[in-house]
């Protein structure tokens, strides 16, 4: 079951545009993707460290603006009479910058908040959102604050032997954002199964045992922060280079929300969770569309997310897990403590 | 240094309105352990029902504002019984998602039910502001100032002076033990929702005929209040108060000395800071972590 | 499952949409992409109330090329990654060859991607950026004037009411930036002395902060430019704070109404730079039209503030129809070819589209009439200069 589902989504998704020819459908997938992408990286820390992020819109947010500015190029005055002038490099390069950047802040950011746990964590989280939405917004030299940066140039990528290939249709970004949701899914399966991934479940269940055992919990929610980081600045690099214009609206607090619902109404600290709350959350607003008013589309939307946590508190996957195996396999996570840290 | 003192008495002003903001949500954080993502709705909510009460119905100005706390008080004892009680056990991201969900209905409903044309609630003092000093401030701010204060030093008072508040102190400290010396505890959490939910319709009560009342208004307003609990340390009323107080201050020194565009992001620079140098918030007691 | 079986459904739609024309539309489909819901809902649905009061006239009138017009109305959220689906939807899935939208400028960056993309024609109705027709995207076509053009027309005016020094105070986006960069360009070249530029959030109640320091400031003049809410905000929070400084407003959607009925005396001797003048319909350049856009948006219920905003739907609709007319059939390409051609008097000044962007792409932009407005004795009226 856990092996043969996300395979047999993963088949299903792959075949999906052969038969599915309408594009604004397509272009839903596309960007559900993309934010399913963002909630995978999410659930590595909410999941598995059980730290709540509550401004992972701003490592998104960051990969966005880096790879842009890295393909449109900037000019940029820095104090001390600085200036930094950087010529437009391929969208790949900017991929890759996006990843590292967002990584790096990633990493910054969890070293210096990991001092604090529970609540604490999540509005220093939201803080950071919050300030480098604010920098976006005011620092108009460079990444010209509200007045947006337009015609970003579409991914393009140089495969050897095959040549240069530009994703330029709606098929071409489907399967990139696919490819890359395949690549991060398989990384946090990697990691979760490793020793590193028993140290991040330890400190998330009994932090005081897993230290007695000789885990190191700031270097482990550190690592888990970069990769988380790294893995939202690539699935934000996607969203710019398809939407192609990006402003300070790409911080919302929504699109975290947006991410946080993906996760745990999915089952977080699951593999499979954030797949199936990314679909189910990314498309309920289109099959919402046509039936209702817009207000009573997002009414719908708020209920949806109510009843699903009444009937499944733990989030759908887990529960779709105890439908199909009804003896509960050792490897299962045990129920939550009442209080968690606070 | 007319403008300092103007500036001064800005901060004033807003940060009563700020700290009574922060101790509905710091109470409702600090002894149920539910991130409450409906504050801000609750504020929106207390607005409209001041709305509803001074224009919709004609009742006076000061009988109005009551109505809209009770109006708070008994949709976040519904919300409490209805929706929180049920998932008392569930950990804190899936409460915290219930109220996002119940958050977005409210917001919704009242888009829905309203329209998204901001509404006025006229005020009942005079428009010629009091001058002090070279420093003016208009009445309706000095009354929803002293309203604010009257209710923090009532909540105050609530939770320090009377049986209930002893409960509600001994269940943050410790809800198990609580329970088992004969507090209900199932009680005392739907008295502290509506409580916390009060103050925060309170608030939009008082600040609607200020500002304007509108569906979007609660979203600013919540995360202010974050940043107020946080700043304050969960569960302090006193360092909600303080906290309200303290972000005031530096928006409106921010704003008015370093760069306008930043003045929403020095409360979060603060939190950041002050995290980093003390990370249980400045007036929090001493916490187990884990 | 719901999910499946609407993915099956939509999909065999679009397959028999595919199979041809044959399934011969008798209606002339009009997308309209505006946020109904999120931070700019009530703009929106003003906007869309009077596009709706337009595609009714004109049905009346035995609609376009014989046929009726339809709105196909969606509701972007105000979020530019909804702006862009909804775009996609209106194109692909409900195939409106001409598109309306969509209201700011962040949302309306964002869809101009697709509509290179389709190569279907969009009418801009209200954003302001210079972005949007300076890119060389030549499928947008705009009745709404940008701030240079605002403050273009504003220059003649500067010397007569005697400015001297002006501060601005403006809403932190795109439109607010953009208007106080135009404007104190013009301002400095006609010799005015520019001094502050604040900026306030989007969201912000409270600008107390703001208003302290522009209070200090040597300037004769505030510039405001920022949505009617916090206009009004501004004026209560100015009386608070004893500021009596000259203030004129700019972006044609203050709504003087709304301002006087919320502000009260707060508002009186502010000026105001707006597009349309309901409140004397018969000084518009088509009073008749004047008239009846305000008869029918008062019988349908519509609050009177509402109309500052709501008439750019109606005109907008009004071009988009005019285009199709001169298009002689409803076809995407034939349709932006003649939007060129269009030359229709709106509810506010002429309606004709001038070239402006890169050469071979270029954008059409129209240029309204832009009149300055003052808040006297409770009512509005113009400024004779």
């Amino acid at each position: 079951m856990t092996r043969l589902l996300p395979l047999a989504l993963l088949v299903v998704l792959a075949l999906l545009p052969l038969g599915l020819k309408d594009p604004y459908l397509l272009n839903a997938l596309i960007t559900t993707g993309i934010f399913t992408i963002g909630a995978m990286s999410l659930n590595l820390l909410l999941g598995y460290t059980g730290q709540l992020s509550l401004g992972h819109i701003a490592f998104f947010g960051i990969g966005a603006y880096v790879s842009a500015l890295t393909s449109l190029g900037f000019d940029v005055g820095l104090p001390f009479g600085l200036r930094v002038t950087h010529e437009g490099w391929p969208p790949a390069a900017g991929f890759l910058l996006a990843v590292l950047i967002a990584g790096l802040c990633g990493y910054v950011v969890g070293r210096l908040s990991f001092r604090v746990r529970g609540a604490y964590f999540v509005i220093v989280t939201i803080s950071f959102a919050e300030v480098v939405r604010l920098v976006a917004l005011n620092w108009i030299e460079l990444t010209q604050g509200p007045l947006a940066l337009t015609s970003i140039p579409f991914m393009t990528l140089g495969l050897p032997g095959l040549g240069e290939m530009t994703f330029r249709t709606k098929i071409q970004n489907y399967y990139l954002v696919l490819g890359v949701a395949t690549l991060s899914y398989l990384l946090i399966a990697r990691l979760v199964g490793s020793r590193f991934g028993r140290a991040m479940r330890g400190l998330k269940e009994n932090e005081p045992l897993a230290l007695s055992v000789g885990v190191d919990a700031t270097r482990t929610l550190t690592i888990a922060a970069t990769v988380s980081a790294a893995m939202a600045g690539a699935a934000g690099s996607l969203y710019a280079h398809y939407i192609r214009i990006i402003d300070p609206d790409v911080f919302l607090f929504s699109y975290t929300v947006t991410m946080v619902i993906m996760v745990v109404a999915g089952g977080k600290g699951t593999l499979v969770g954030p797949v199936i709350g990314g679909l189910i959350f990314g498309l309920l607003p289109v099959a919402l569309r046509p039936v209702m008013a817009p207000e009573a589309q997002w009414i719908v939307y708020g209920a949806t997310l109510i009843v699903i946590l009444f009937v499944m508190p733990r989030g759908i996957a887990p529960a779709l897990a105890a439908l199909g195996l009804p003896k509960r396999a050792p490897a299962a996570p045990k129920p939550e403590p009442a209080r968690a840290s606070s | 240094m007319d403008q300092l003192l103007q500036h001064l008495v800005n901060a004033l002003v807003l940060g009563g309105t700020y700290a009574l903001l922060g101790i509905g949500l710091t109470l409702i954080f600090g002894i149920m352990n539910v991130v409450n993502f409906t504050h801000g709705a609750l504020y929106t909510v207390g607005a409209y029902a001041m709305y509803i009460a001074a224009v919709g119905l004609g009742m006076n100005f000061f009988v109005a504002l009551p109505v809209a706390v009770v109006a708070g008080l008994a949709l976040g004892a519904l919300i409490e019984f209805t929706l929180l009680r049920p998932l008392r056990g569930a950990d804190i991201d899936t409460t915290m998602l219930v109220m996002i969900g119940a958050g977005i209905v409210l917001q919704s409903g009242a888009l829905w039910i309203f329209g998204g044309v901001a509404k006025a609630v006229p005020s009942p003092f005079p428009d010629a502001p009091l001058q002090i000093l070279g420093a003016s401030v208009s009445w309706l701010r000095i009354f929803v100032f002293l309203a604010a204060l009257t209710l923090i030093v009532s909540a105050y008072a609530l939770i320090n002076g009377t049986r209930l508040g002893r409960a509600m102190r001994a269940t943050f400290q410790d809800h198990d033990t609580a329970a088992l010396m004969g507090v209900n505890v199932s009680l005392i959490y739907t008295a502290t929702f509506a409580l916390g939910s009060s103050l925060a319709a309170a608030a939009g009560a008082l600040l609607g005929p200020v500002y304007v009342v509108f569906p979007q208004m609660g979203d600013l307003a919540a995360v202010k209040a974050f940043a107020i609990v946080i700043l304050g340390g969960l569960g302090s009323i006193t360092g909600a108060t303080i906290g309200g107080f303290a972000l005031a201050l530096a928006e409106e020194f921010g704003a008015g000395y370093v760069s306008s565009g930043y003045r929403d992001a020095m409360g979060f620079l603060i939190i950041i800071a002050v995290l980093l140098v003390k990370p249980t918030g400045l007036f929090a007691r001493a916490e187990r972590i884990g | 499952m719901s999910t499946t079986t609407r993915l099956a459904s939509l999909a065999a739609l679009t397959l028999a949409l595919m199979a041809g024309p044959a399934v011969a539309a008798d209606t002339i489909k009009i997308g309209v992409n505006e946020p109904l819901t999120g931070a700019f809902a009530a703009s929106g649905t003003y906007v869309v109330n009077g596009a709706k009061i337009a595609a009714d006239e004109i049905n009346a009138k035995g609609g376009v090329l014989g046929k009726k017009i339809e709105l196909v109305i969606e509701d972007n959220k105000s979020n530019p990654t909804e702006a862009a689906a909804v775009a996609e939807k209106l194109i692909t899935s409900d195939k409106t060859p001409v598109l309306m939208g969509a209201w700011g400028s962040s949302l309306t960056l964002a869809v101009m991607p697709k509509l290179e993309e389709y190569e279907v024609p969009m009418l801009v109705e209200t954003s302001s950026s210079g972005k949007i027709t300076t890119s060389g995207n030549p499928f947008v076509f705009r009745i709404s004037p940008p701030s240079a053009l605002e403050a273009a027309s504003f220059a003649p005016m500067v010397k007569k009411i005697g400015l001297k020094k002006v501060d601005f105070l403006v809403i932190n986006n795109d439109w607010g930036r953009g208007a106080a960069g135009d404007f104190a360009k013009m301002l400095k070249a006609e010799g005015v002395e520019v001094g502050l530029t604040e900026t306030m959030d989007q969201a912000a109640q409270d600008m107390s902060a703001q208003l302290s320091k522009l209070k200090s400031s040597d300037a004769d003049t505030i510039m405001m430019t920022t949505s009617v809410d916090q206009l009004t905000l501004l004026f209560k929070q100015m009386a608070a704070l004893g500021i009596k400084k000259r203030v004129i407003t700019t972006g044609g959607s203050q709504n003087p109404d709304q301002i006087i009925a919320q502000a009260g005396a707060a508002a009186e001797g502010t000026m105001h730079l707006t597009t349309f003048l309901p409140w004397a319909p018969e000084k518009t350049p088509d009073p008749a039209a004047t008239k009846y856009f305000l008869a029918e948006w008062k019988a349908r219920g519509h609050q009177f503030a509402g109309a500052t905003e709501s008439f750019r739907g109606y005109d907008g609709i009004r071009s988009i129809a005019a285009a199709i007319e001169k298009a002689g059939s409803a076809e995407p390409a034939a349709i932006t070819k003649a939007f060129w051609d269009v030359k229709m008097t709106g509810l506010n000044g002429p309606i004709a589209f001038a070239k402006s962007g890169p050469e071979g792409k270029e954008s059409g932009q129209s240029k309204p009439t832009v009149y300055l407005i003052k808040i006297a004795d409770g009512a509005v009226s113009e400024v004779a200069l």
